[in-house]
């Protein structure tokens, strides 16, 4: 075959996987592309697909060390980089990411996804200053990109300015309606301002808006969690300032059951009124929750904990109520570190996470 | 038992005369009645080399597995018979056995792509005789004599469920765009699901069949079917067998030609392949995974895809109109992901989940995997049992785990062993369903996406499975 026949059929297989991994299927793009780079080694952007391909499939340091072949190919390339540093921040070197960001951001300092790859290094290396001014320098070369919006509300968010971020998401909503990573961030900006309810709202808009990507509706699961911790905690807190009450006002048994009656009571009433005003997803989300077996032997522990504290503080007499009130204490808080430790660990880490699946919008690794 | 030194004779006789089936059949029956099943079994391949359809070395060979605590099923499945295995054209029995096989099994191409790559390692992690297997076969590979074994097995033992398939399983691999084929199948050939079958006769294939009662109501026959459901669970087949229902023939567009028509001129090559099916009418259609191609076209980045699903759109509703005898049939595991254009009124309006295959499903996926392994003493129905929530891709899959696991254990001893019923369950036991990912993003799309009650049978089914 003749050399342009050659090049013709480089290209053709090159957009044959290009083409591959705009649908996500990096395992068959891996496929092509390992026949392609061994009969190709010189082709850097065969090379830079191959490191797209091993990131898309979670390959992290085979993407590092494909796109480092690439960039030995073609030094004065950033695309490399950008894939080298992506795949470097997967890996936990962040040290290394922001390097290689910098120097995409070096050779391409006009490329506005050079600037959102140093932004995004940055923020995994904690550094916010450094990502704010990055973002802050892509949507001066891209105003009306989503991605780069998304970003810098993301950036915002991590400096805890709430209003910037909520600002930035809701830009990127209006430049991308479906920007389910920017329903997300809205969401956790909602938490932050102990609005379970909202963010619930935004989460199940964005497991909606994607529903191949399950951090959403795990974020719902997490709240929800959430939500039933606190309630244990404000149930326990009410507890432990009751139990004192017999030791300070003397009072009968009868209203001191009553007062621990009412405390459940309130407490069930006021999760009831806070699950009432949630989306019908979520409120049928709450009862799978509450069947769950961790959820009600959690719950089994709080209450049976500090019922069984009110009991031995209600039946004792006067007398050895010094003796029986710490350690009727002690069961009460025992009870709580129980029953939270139970529902961490159906929860795993208890803190909604940002979207880091493959379906929802990330700082570009694709060629602009 | 039969003394030593008859024995050695004999073992002399047959090395001097290796091709003396009688006398290898006589040494065969010494040696198994002195407790020597292996050397017996060898001896047995050896003669059915030489004379495949020899009834009574087949009969002591399933007698020989029997007796090593291998226990044929109960009645599902009797050991294989020399009738059977001999007979070259089907008797009632074999060809009320192997449609069955053939119709579950799974299109390979409707399978996760991955799981036939790299058989994991026999034995979990915890699983100290597979890993001392391992460890053994590691020992003895070098010096394992590999052509012997192969020699030994192929076309030696017979398999469980050998009969004549080649009419069921035709054309299943061949497959090719842009080739009309007839298929071959029809519903019948699809072992269980009979949910499905129902489902499919009601939406799409009642009307097909009656014309005049179509035309007496005014049904039309515009719009195509979408077929969804989690991978590997034998949409392509289904999709083959509605065709051969219609009697009419097949024309198959995989993920491979799609993604070459994104990379030549898409237009021209989306309309070359509805002109080829109109030429054959009447002719079914089907695209496999047409996610790939009518992804919702906010996601598609690159512009040849966006007009790929315009040119798809066009001609779809060219199909519609003229009604030139094109079904149009198409699979994904992924309907969430598809363009809605695709699926209004007059396009792929109808939907059809196949969920993961149900017990008589399931048996026949392992009956079809296995038909043409050395088996002995399998009991179909405690496999399905222990498998449900499994898809046909990885019943596919336990069938080589167990496969290898015998293998290595072939390798370990030095020679070879049929693969019995506690490799398929250690292998079961060992291998995941894969199908875990994709019931959570249904779950998602059940909970959250399920505007207008396009989904509700995959919620009824979620519920049942107390999924949500």
């Amino acid at each position: 075959m003749t050399e342009t026949g050659d090049l013709t059929e480089l290209r053709q297989e090159l957009a044959r996987a290009a083409t591959m991994l705009d649908l996500g299927r990096y395992d068959e793009a891996s496929n092509l592309l390992a026949r392609v780079v061994s009969a190709e080694p010189g082709s850097s952007r065969a090379w830079c697909l191959f490191a797209r391909a091993h990131l898309g499939a979670d390959r992290y340091q085979a993407a590092v060390d494909a796109a480092n072949r690439a960039a030995a190919i073609e030094p004065a390339e950033e695309w490399p980089h950008r894939l080298a540093s992506n795949a470097l921040m997967h890996l936990g070197n962040h040290a290394e990411a922001l390097r290689a960001a910098a120097e995409s951001r070096r050779l391409a300092p006009s490329y506005w996804q050079t600037h959102v790859c140093v932004a995004q290094a940055a923020l995994a290396a904690s550094q916010p200053a450094l990502a704010a001014a990055a973002a802050a320098e892509a949507r001066r070369l891209a105003p009306n990109e989503p991605d780069v919006h998304f970003l810098s509300g993301k950036v915002a968010l991590a400096r805890s300015d709430l209003d910037g971020a909520r600002t930035h998401q809701e830009r990127a909503l209006a430049l991308d309606p479906a920007h389910s990573g920017a329903m997300n961030e809205l969401g956790r900006i909602r938490l932050r301002r102990h609005d379970t309810v909202g963010a619930i709202k935004h989460f199940i808009n964005a497991a909606r808006t994607t529903p191949g990507e399950h951090i959403y509706s795990r974020n719902i699961d997490v709240v929800i969690l959430r939500t039933l911790s606190r309630m244990i905690y404000i149930f326990v807190l009410v507890a432990l300032i009751m139990l004192w009450i017999p030791a300070v006002a003397h009072i009968d048994r009868f209203p001191f059951a009553v007062g621990f009656g009412v405390l459940v009571a309130g407490t069930m009433a006021g999760f009831t009124i806070l699950v009432l005003r949630m989306p019908q997803e979520a409120r049928r989300l709450v009862r799978r929750t509450l069947r769950t077996r961790r959820v009600v032997t959690a719950l089994a522990v709080a209450l049976g904990g500090v019922a069984a504290a009110f009991a031995a503080v209600a039946f004792v007499p006067s007398a050895e109520l010094p003796q029986t009130l710490p350690i009727a204490i002690i069961v009460t808080i025992a009870a709580r570190m129980a029953a939270t430790a139970r529902l961490r660990s159906t929860a795993g880490r208890n803190q909604p996470g940002p979207p880091v699946g493959r379906n929802q919008p990330s700082p570009p690794i694709g060629r602009g | 038992m039969e003394p030593e030194p008859v024995l050695e004779s004999l073992r002399n006789a047959v090395a001097a005369m290796p091709d003396d089936v009688p006398l290898r059949l006589h040494l065969a029956t010494l040696l198994l009645r002195a407790g020597q099943r292996d050397e017996a079994v060898r001896h047995l391949g050896a003669v059915l080399q030489r004379d495949p359809g020899n009834g009574e070395a087949l009969a002591m060979l399933t007698a020989s597995a029997e007796v090593t605590g291998q226990h044929p099923a109960p009645s599902a499945d009797p050991p294989v018979s020399s009738e059977r295995t001999v007979a070259p054209a089907p008797d009632s029995a074999s060809s009320a056995v192997v449609p069955d096989a053939a119709a579950a099994s799974p299109d390979p191409a409707d399978g996760d792509p991955d799981r036939g790559a790299a058989a994991p390692p026999a034995g979990s992690p915890g699983d100290d005789t597979a890993d001392g297997a391992r460890r053994a076969g590691d020992d003895v590979t070098a010096s394992y004599d590999w052509s012997q074994a192969e020699a030994e097995l192929r076309d030696v033992l017979p398999s469980m469920f050998v009969g004549d398939a080649g009419s069921t399983s035709a054309g299943l691999d061949e497959a090719r765009a842009y080739d009309a084929e007839h298929a071959g199948l029809t519903l019948d050939d699809v072992a269980g699901m009979t949910e499905v079958k129902k489902r499919l006769e009601a939406a799409f294939l009642a009307p097909m069949r009656n014309p005049e009662l179509r035309k007496l109501y005014g049904k039309s026959l515009r719009g195509g079917l979408l077929l969804y459901g989690p991978p590997g669970c034998g949409k392509t087949f289904i999709a083959r067998a509605v065709a051969g229902e219609l009697g009419a023939r097949f024309i198959t567009v995989s993920f491979a030609d799609l993604i070459d028509m994104f990379v030549g001129r898409s237009e021209r090559n989306i309309h070359e392949l509805f002109e080829v099916a109109r030429r054959n009418s009447p002719c079914v259609l089907f695209l496999d995974e047409v996610d790939a191609i009518g992804q919702k076209r906010s996601q598609l980045r690159n512009t040849p895809m966006r007009s790929a699903v315009n040119q798809l759109l066009l001609e779809l509703d060219d199909v519609a109109s003229d009604n030139t005898g094109v079904f149009l049939l198409a699979a994904t595991n992924h309907p969430w992901d598809v363009d809605s254009a695709l699926r209004r009124p007059g396009r792929f309006d109808r939907t059809l989940l196949v969920l993961p295959p149900d017990g008589p499903a399931r048996e026949g996926v392992f009956r079809y995997h296995l038909r043409e392994r050395p088996v002995a003493g399998i009991d179909l129905a405690k496999l399905a049992k222990i498998t449900d929530g499994y898809s046909g891709a990885d019943i596919a899959h336990i069938c080589e785990t167990a496969a290898e696991r015998a293998l290595l254990d072939s390798v370990q001893r030095g020679e070879p062993r049929l693969i019995g019923q506690a490799d398929l369950e250690a292998a079961a036991a060992e291998v995941r369903p894969s199908l875990g990912t994709w019931f959570d993003t249904a779950r998602n799309v059940a909970l959250f996406a399920n505007e207008g009650g396009a989904y509700d049978d995959l919620v009824a089914y979620l519920r049942k499975r107390r999924l949500i």
